[in-house]
Parts: C-alpha cells; sequence; structure tokens
C-alpha cells in the first residue's frame, strides 16, 4: 500500500464521517421542509434543537475532504473543479445558504425578514446539498465528464438517481438520529411515532432507488460495476443488514441500536463505491496513483491528519457526549 | 543581470500572448474579481473569528472572578454576535475551497500539493475551533461558568493558527520555493515550503494585529455610537474601553511590522515595492512619494507629495541603496501601480492615522489618570466620533493591505512562476458564475447587516426569562449570579430585552410568532 493509497482511505473516511454526520443534518433539513400538520412546529423544533450545536462541527468533514482531494490529489481536484462546475456550484450555494440560514432565523429575530422565511431557505437548501453531491459523486463513476460540457454530469439518468438516492440516505439517517432525540424528553415524546414513519418510509425508498440504481450502474459504468460484483458484495451485505436490523430496532424503541446500524447501512454504500472505484479518482481521467502529489508531501500530510486526530478525536467525543442528552433544564432551574 | 531577465520574461511573454484570445481574458477578469469579492467577504467575518475569541476571554473571565452582571450582559451580547459572525465565515469559507478549485483549477492542480501541509493542518484548526465553538454557544447549561470559560481556549488559540496556516499559503504564492519543477509538474516539494516562505513571518503577524485592529475597532465603534445617543451606562463604557485598548495598543506595533514587510517585499518582490511605491525608473536616491496618482505613460506619481531619498533610506538605511523601478520587467509583467499605490497610500494614512487616535487617547488617559478622574478613556463627542470611525477605517486598512499584496502580486498567481491567465478557468459559465456569486454574497451581507444591526440597538440582555432559552438557542443564561442585582444600567434594559433602550425594537418578543 503506497501513501497515496493510505491517503485514499483517509478520505474515504471522513467522507463516510461526513455523510453520517453532516448527511444527517442534510437530512434534518429535509424533513424541516416536510413538516405538515400539527405537529409540524414541533418538529421544526426538534430538528433545529438538534442541530445547534454539532452542525459546525459536522460540517467541517466536507472542508476536510475536500482539502485532502486538493492536495492529496491535486489532479483529480483540477479535473473536478473544470468539469462538475454546476454540481458543485449547487452544493456550495446549497451549503453557503443552509448554514447562513440557520444563524438568520435562530439569531435575526425577524431583523432580516421573517424567520420563516429564512427556515424555508434553510430547509430548501438543505435538501439541494446532498442532490448535488450525489450528481458530483456519481460523475466520478461514469468518468462521463469534460471541459466544455458542464451540462453532461447533470443530465445523466444514472447522476439524478445518485443524487436523489444521497438525498433519501441522509433523510433515512436525520429520521431515525431523530427518533432518539424526541424520545428523550417528555416534552416531544409525541413525535416518535411519526418519525418511525418517515425512518420506515425513507428506508423503503433508499431500497426502491438502489434497484434502479444497479442496472444504470452496469450500462453507464462498466468499469465500476465489474468490480462492484468483484469487491464490494460483502459491503453491500453489511449495508442491507444494517437496514433491515434498524428498522427492526427503532420499532423495538431501541433508538440507541438504530442510529448505530443505520450509520452502518449508509457507511456500507460508501465502502462499497470506494471499493469499485479503486484505483481511479475519475474514471478514465485520473487515478490515485497518476494524480498523487509528491509522496513526501502526502506522508507530510498523513502525519498531519495522525496529529490532528490525537486533538480531534477527544474533542468530539466531549462535544457529542455534553449534547447527547436534552437540556438540563430542571437541573439547572432547580439549582439557580 | 536585470538585462537577462528582461530578455527572457519577453519571450516568456510572446509565447504567452499567442493563446490570449478575448474569452479568456474575461474570464480571467471574472474569475479574478469574483476571487476578490468572496475573499473580501470571508476576511471581514474571519478576523473576527480571530479576535473575538480573545476578547470574551476577557469579559467572560472577569464576569467568572467578579460575577458583575455587566460583565455578563457583555459576554453575551458578543457571543451572540459571535455566533452568526462565525457562521457566516464558515460557510464563506467553504465556498473559498470549493472556488479555488472552480476557478483556478490548473493552479490547484499543479501547486495543492505543495500547500497540502498547510490546508491539511488548517483543516484541523477549524475542527477544533468548531467544535469547541458548538460547545461555548450551546454549553451554558452544561458547564459551570469556569468551564464555559475554558472552552474559549481552544476556540481563541485555533482561530489564531489558522490565520497562520491560511498565510502561509499566500505567503508561499508571494514567494515560492523549495520547490523543483520539471516541465510545468512539481517533482518535489518540500512539505514545509509553505512556512518556509520569505514572507509568511510578517504576514503573519501583520494580519493578526489587523484582526485584533479590526475587531476591537468595531466593538469600540458599536458602543461608541450607542454612547453618542445618549446611553452612557457602564455597559457601554466597557465595551468601549475593551475595543479601543485592544486597537490602539496594536496600531503602533502595526507601523514596526508594516516597515519590516516593505524591507522584505523590497528584497523579495522589487516589482511589488515599485508598484506600491509608484516608482517607474530604477535609481538610486529614490523618493518616498505619498498620495498622488501613478501616471503609466510617465512612469512617474502626478499630484504626489514627494519626500527625496527617503524610500531608500527606509529600504536600505542609505540614500544610495538602488530601488528597482517598473520599467525592469517589460509592460506585461507589471502590475496595476495605479490601483496598488493607491491602495498602499490608503492603509498607510489609515494606520497612521489610527496612531495618531491611539496617542492621542494614551496621552489623555495619562493625563486623567494623574487627575484622578473617571472614566479614564475620554468619552466626549469628538472622541467617540473618532473611535465610531476606527473600525471602519481599520477594516478598509485591512482590504487596501490586501489588494496591494495581491494586486502587486499580478500578473502572477504564484510569483515567477505561474501566471494568472495559465491558472484559469476555461469555463464559459465565468459570468453567470459570477452574478449568482454577487447576488448571493449581497443578499447574505444585507441580512447580516440588518440582524446585526439589531443586535447591537437592542441594548444590554440581562436577566432574560429561560424561557427564551430554550428558544433562541444559546442565551447564557441558565445561571444568573446569585446575588445578581440591578446593574448600573438603564432600569427598561434590566428588565430583559431593552425594549425601551432609544430604537424601542424589541428582538425577543417577536421571536413567539414565527415559530
Ligand atoms: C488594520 C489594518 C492594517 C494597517 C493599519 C496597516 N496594514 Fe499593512 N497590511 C494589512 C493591514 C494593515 C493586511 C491586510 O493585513 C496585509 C495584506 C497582506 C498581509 O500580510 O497584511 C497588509 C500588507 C502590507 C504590506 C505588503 C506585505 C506583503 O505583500 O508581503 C506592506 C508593505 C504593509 N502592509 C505595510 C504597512 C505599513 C507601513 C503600515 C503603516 C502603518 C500598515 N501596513 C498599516
Ligand atoms: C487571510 C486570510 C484568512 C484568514 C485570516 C482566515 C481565517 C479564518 C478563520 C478565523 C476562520 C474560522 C471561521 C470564522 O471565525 O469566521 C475561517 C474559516 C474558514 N476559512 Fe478562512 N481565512 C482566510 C482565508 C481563507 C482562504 C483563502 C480559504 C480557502 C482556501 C479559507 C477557508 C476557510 C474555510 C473552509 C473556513 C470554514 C471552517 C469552518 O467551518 O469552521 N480561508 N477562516
Ligand atoms: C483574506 C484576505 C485576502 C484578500 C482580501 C485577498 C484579496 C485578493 C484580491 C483583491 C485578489 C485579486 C487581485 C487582482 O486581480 O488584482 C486576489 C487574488 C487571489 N488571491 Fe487573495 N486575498 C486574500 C488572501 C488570500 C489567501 C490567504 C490566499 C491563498 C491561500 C489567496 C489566494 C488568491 C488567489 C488564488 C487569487 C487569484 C489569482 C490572482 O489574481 O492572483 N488570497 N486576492
Amino acid at each position: 500500500m503506497t501513501a497515496a493509497d493510505l491517503l485514499a482511505v483517509v478520505m474515504v473516511l471522513g467522507l463516510t464521517a461526513y455523510a453520517l454526520t453532516g448527511g444527517a443534518d442534510f437530512g434534518g433539513g429535509v424533513w424541516d421542509l416536510l413538516a405538515r400538520g400539527r405537529d409540524a412546529a414541533d418538529q421544526r423544533r426538534l430538528v433545529s434543537a438538534a442541530l445547534g450545536p454539532i452542525w459546525e462541527a459536522n460540517h467541517v468533514w466536507l472542508i476536510f475532504v475536500v482539502v485532502m482531494m486538493f492536495s492529496g490529489f491535486p489532479e483529480a481536484f483540477g479535473i473536478v473543479g473544470s468539469t462538475l462546475e454546476i454540481p458543485l456550484i449547487c452544493a456550495l450555494a446549497g451549503i453557503v445558504l443552509r448554514g447562513a440560514a440557520y444563524v438568520y432565523r435562530a439569531y435575526g429575530s425577524g431583523a432580516a425578514g421573517p424567520d420563516h422565511w429564512w427556515g424555508h431557505v434553510f430547509a430548501v437548501s438543505s435538501a439541494i446539498t446532498p442532490v448535488a453531491l450525489g450528481v458530483a459523486g456519481a460523475a466520478l463513476v461514469t468518468g462521463d465528464v469534460a471541459e466544455g460540457a458542464p451540462l453532461t454530469p447533470v443530465t445523466s439518468a444514472f447522476g439524478i438517481v445518485c443524487g436523489v438516492f444521497a438525498l433519501a440516505a441522509t433523510a433515512f439517517l436525520a429520521a431515525v438520529y431523530l427518533c432518539r432525540d424526541a424520545a428523550a424528553s417528555p416534552e416531544t415524546e409525541h413525535l416518535v411515532p411519526g418519525l418511525r414513519r418517515r425512518a420506515l418510509g425513507s428506508a423503503v425508498a433508499c431500497g426502491l432507488l438502489a434497484a434502479v440504481l444497479l442496472p444504470l450502474l452496469w450500462s453507464e459504468a462498466p468499469v465500476v460495476a465489474d468490480r462492484f460484483a468483484d469487491r464490494s458484495v460483502p459491503f453491500v451485505v453489511l449495508s442491507a443488514i444494517g437496514g433491515v436490523t434498524s428498522l427492526v430496532a427503532l420499532w423495538q424503541h431501541r433508538f440507541t441500536a438504530a442510529r448505530v446500524t443505520a450509520g452502518i447501512a449508509v457507511a456500507g454504500v460508501l465502502w462499497g463505491w470506494a471499493a469499485a472505484q479503486y484505483p481511479d479518482l475519475v474514471v478514465g481521467r485520473a487515478t490515485v496513483d497518476s494524480a498523487a502529489a509528491p509522496e513526501a508531501n502526502i506522508v507530510a500530510m498523513l502525519i498531519a491528519v495522525c496529529c490532528g486526530l490525537v486533538v480531534l478525536v477527544p474533542s468530539l467525543w466531549m462535544l457529542f457526549r455534553l449534547f447527547a442528552n436534552p437540556e438540563p433544564e430542571a437541573e439547572a432551574e432547580a439549582r439557580s | 543581470m536585470v538585462q537577462a531577465a528582461e530578455v527572457l520574461s519577453h519571450v516568456a511573454a510572446l509565447a504567452q500572448t499567442g493563446d490570449l484570445n478575448p474569452a479568456s481574458a474575461t474570464s480571467t477578469g471574472l474569475a479574478r474579481g469574483q476571487t476578490a469579492i468572496s475573499l473580501a467577504f470571508h476576511i471581514c467575518f474571519a478576523v473576527f473569528g480571530v479576535g473575538m475569541p480573545w476578547l470574551l476571554l476577557y469579559v467572560e473571565g472577569r464576569w467568572v472572578r467578579t460575577r458583575d452582571p455587566v460583565w455578563l450582559a457583555l459576554t453575551r451580547k458578543w457571543s451572540r454576535a459571535f455566533a452568526v459572525l462565525f457562521a457566516v465565515g464558515a460557510v464563506s469559507g467553504t465556498a473559498l475551497s470549493f472556488e479555488f478549485g472552480l476557478l483556478w483549477p490548473a493552479f490547484m492542480a499543479r501547486y495543492g500539493g505543495v500547500l497540502g501541509l498547510s490546508f491539511t493542518l488548517e483543516g484541523f484548526a477549524f475542527f477544533t475551533e468548531a467544535i469547541f465553538i458548538g460547545m461555548y454557544l450551546y454549553g451554558w447549561k452544561r458547564l459551570s461558568p469556569r468551564a464555559h470559560w475554558l472552552t474559549l481556549w481552544p476556540i481563541a488559540i485555533a482561530g489564531t493558527f489558522s490565520t497562520l496556516f491560511i498565510i502561509t499559503a499566500n505567503a508561499w504564492m508571494n514567494t515560492p520555493g523549495h520547490v523543483t519543477e520539471v516541465d510545468g509538474k512539481v517533482v518535489s516539494a518540500e512539505p514545509f515550503a509553505p512556512f518556509l516562505a520569505a514572507t509568511a513571518p510578517h504576514q503573519l503577524i501583520h494580519m493578526l494585529l489587523a484582526a485584533m485592529m479590526c475587531t476591537g475597532g468595531i466593538v469600540a465603534g458599536v458602543y461608541a455610537v450607542g454612547m453618542l445617543r445618549g446611553r452612557r451606562d457602564a455597559y457601554h463604557q466597557r465595551g468601549l474601553r475593551i475595543g479601543l485598548t485592544v486597537l490602539l495598543v496594536c496600531a503602533p506595533l502595526q507601523l514596526i511590522v508594516g516597515d519590516w514587510a516593505a524591507r522584505v517585499v523590497g528584497n523579495e518582490q522589487p516589482i511589488k515595492l515599485a508598484a506600491m511605491e509608484g516608482l517607474g525608473h530604477t535609481t538610486t536616491h529614490a523618493p518616498l512619494t505619498l498620495g498622488g496618482i501613478y501616471d503609466e505613460q510617465t512612469g512617474e506619481v502626478r499630484h504626489g507629495i514627494e519626500i527625496p531619498n527617503l524610500l531608500s533610506l527606509m529600504q536600505g538605511f542609505s540614500a544610495d541603496k538602488e530601488i528597482i523601478g517598473l520599467a525592469a520587467v517589460p509592460p506585461e509583467e507589471r502590475p496595476n501601480a495605479l490601483l496598488v499605490h493607491l491602495a498602499f497610500n490608503v492603509m498607510v494614512g489609515l494606520g497612521m492615522a489610527l496612531i495618531a487616535l491611539s496617542a492621542a487617547v494614551g496621552f489623555v488617559v495619562l493625563l486623567r489618570r494623574r487627575r484622578g478622574q473617571r472614566p479614564l478613556v475620554p468619552t466626549g463627542r469628538p472622541w467617540l466620533w473618532a473611535a465610531a470611525a476606527s473600525g471602519p477605517a481599520s477594516v478598509l486598512a485591512m482590504m487596501a493591505g490586501w489588494e496591494v499584496t495581491e494586486g502587486g502580486r499580478q500578473p502572477w498567481i504564484v510569483y515567477g512562476r505561474m501566471r494568472v491567465d495559465e491558472a484559469v478557468t476555461t469555463s464559459s459559465g465565468m459570468p453567470a458564475i459570477f452574478t449568482g456569486t454577487v447576488l448571493l454574497y449581497l443578499g447574505l451581507a444585507t441580512a447580516l447587516i440588518l440582524i446585526l444591526r439589531r443586535m447591537a440597538t437592542g441594548g444590554p440582555e440581562l436577566g432574560g426569562s429561560v424561557g427564551e432559552a430554550t428558544r433562541a438557542p444559546d442565551i447564557p443564561d441558565a445561571r444568573p449570579a446569585p446575588d445578581q442585582q440591578a446593574p448600573n444600567l438603564p432600569a427598561s434594559a434590566s428588565a430583559g430585552d431593552g425594549s425601551g433602550n432609544g430604537t424601542g425594537t424589541d428582538p425577543s418578543g417577536r421571536e413567539e410568532d414565527t415559530r
């Protein structure tokens, strides 16, 4: 295994972390968008409270992956930058608007337009981003990219289905995660049945989309499809088991277990893809080897990553522990 | 020596102009414009990400020790503003990291690896900052006051380090070294190349001081305006005092670092120095020209004030020091000296004005202390106006400084190695992308200004009810000091939201109806 391979593994792990944390945040926005009926306001509040302390940290995983990509595989980043402009710009606009709208709603007190406008901006941009990122990912799989043909990635059927699949996966994660948040406090417990239904619905959607996706993979991206059949079956099985188990766990009100298994379901898909993609970064254009920066730089980056993790892991652990349970409202009041 | 270089670069330039079609020229212009706008937008928020945590460390530290509600009120107000500024800084920064690839694909493809270490470490600095900001903003009820205060340390340190890392990347673009290239491909690069760049030390310190000055100046300005409107309570006085102190201590230091910077630039990027000073022709006994407009035709500055010999003296401590002029390189390798000279003068002029303010305030403070007068900081109307102007002046000086650094590097994206027009995207979509970016940023900036204005005019928040806190996620009021008393503030302010406080708008009351 070369240093570049190792860096690619680090990137995949970073991407997994982003999908499981940041992805779920986008999914939260999707449920904000789809919130209807009597409980809509409560549900939006639940989403907002769950996002508050963690979304900025979750979001840095994306920056981490982008930075790894342009520092470790600069040539691939050059290709991506000059061929995938449309999906990337949509993702960017989504990211910028989502973040800004979230804080504007939380802190704006109506100074810059009614809060619920920002709420809608937040919800819509949350839904756009995973689709755009899914489309961009699909283009790396097919290798169907060319300078001067910016529309190719967004008009490919495979790309669009991948985008929608990404959206459904984030929605699934968010619904599962939110079940635990909702169940943790008596004020929000009544939201659990609705969220469970949503988790089930999005899981079914993911399954159906996957069924459409597989034949498309064979017709649109034969190179990756062959390697997929060779290498990715274990991951797919892992993913399917994870998905089913998480639904069972939800049904039995074992929300923590449901979170873990839902995470495995999504990670399995990503790993299956990564295994089939290797050694290509952009199929037909750049491989891990051909696009790699000089070895010494990659080694330095890997060392920096290790040192960084020493700071990062305990900090993240503290963050999630601190906010694992709902506000200790009653205690705080009792004490003061 | 110079001539040989001239001939060589002439040849290079001729080879270049062949493929310079109009389409790529406009797309270069648009890409440059977009980079400049995005960076300027980002830096306006990033400076608060660097400066604000240090100020918060001070005010919240005072609150933890004294439990004085005025310190708490300052902490609460600033942490709310910081929350918004940080989030906008974070998303605009994310946009930048994508944009580098979208706008300058060839630059990233060739040099991304060289900058790898800087950006990787930068990524971890962001992580640390974002994680602890989550704890800080949302952890008021879950952490003890002391632990809460402690979470500011990693934020402040990481913010400062993120400046370090990003500036090394920029410094390397200005003075690239420690990298070997063959046929336009990097074959070996020392991992620490960006950290070894000749301009890195002064750029870093200059930028950190600038960040502190901008934060201090804006904070001081907000409270100065409040006081001009008649709110002269302890809350406003302390806010003003802290902001002004930071600004005025950094201003003289900035001059020292700036002078150092100019000497390094003179050595490493002589053409940039020539553009800064509007020096057309290489000469000894070079004068320093203040103000004026550089005329490309004659290579002279019109309407400027010339101080004979000074530039040579400042650069080499001797009037015989030869200073290279713009004419030493062919025209297409010269930066836009009109703009760079102007920007440089704006920065130095504003810097000098702030130093003068610093000296004047320092003098008055000493005088008042000797006479035993309080408060020490003068609060007459002219002083307050000056304080109010100091924030925008610092920000303007910083922007001008970046125009000097980046504009003075032109036409190179990586000095002497890669030209901007080689690096740029060939996308035909640039006009649309550019328009979209401008509109998006304009909209976000307008909304942000409205929100910050509301925050700034909303008055201090003291003793708001816990019920509000659960909705606006961060309000740090769960642990009011047990002995909280009506502080030294207008009575209406302590009622919870400042509704009687000047503007009459009431932020917290509105939150109900929109959920
Ligand atoms: C509050 C803002 C501020 C103030 C008051 C000053 N500067 Fe500055 N200056 C900056 C903010 C700044 C900056 C925005 O931070 C720059 C841009 C790049 C950099 O590293 O710092 C900069 C760059 C910069 C450069 C170019 C460095 C390079 O390209 O490597 C020089 C020579 C100076 N400055 C010199 C001065 C002098 C002589 C000042 C006299 C008072 C001064 N600056 C005040
Ligand atoms: C002098 C230049 C710069 C300084 C001082 C600076 C500083 C900072 C700081 C302090 C933050 C933390 C967020 C905040 O507080 O607003 C930040 C965020 C960010 N910056 Fe910059 N930055 C600079 C330029 C750049 C450039 C050129 C890039 C991209 C190539 C960039 C990318 C980012 C990113 C991705 C974030 C978001 C991190 C997060 O989510 O927390 N910055 N920057
Ligand atoms: C944050 C403060 C910064 C500001 C306000 C700023 C400003 C500018 C401006 C005005 C330009 C356009 C120059 C011209 O066309 O005349 C520019 C170009 C550019 N800057 Fe900066 N800059 C900043 C920091 C950085 C940093 C830290 C980096 C790299 C890590 C960077 C990378 C670039 C690149 C790649 C370009 C485009 C190529 C070029 O025109 O030279 N900038 N910037």
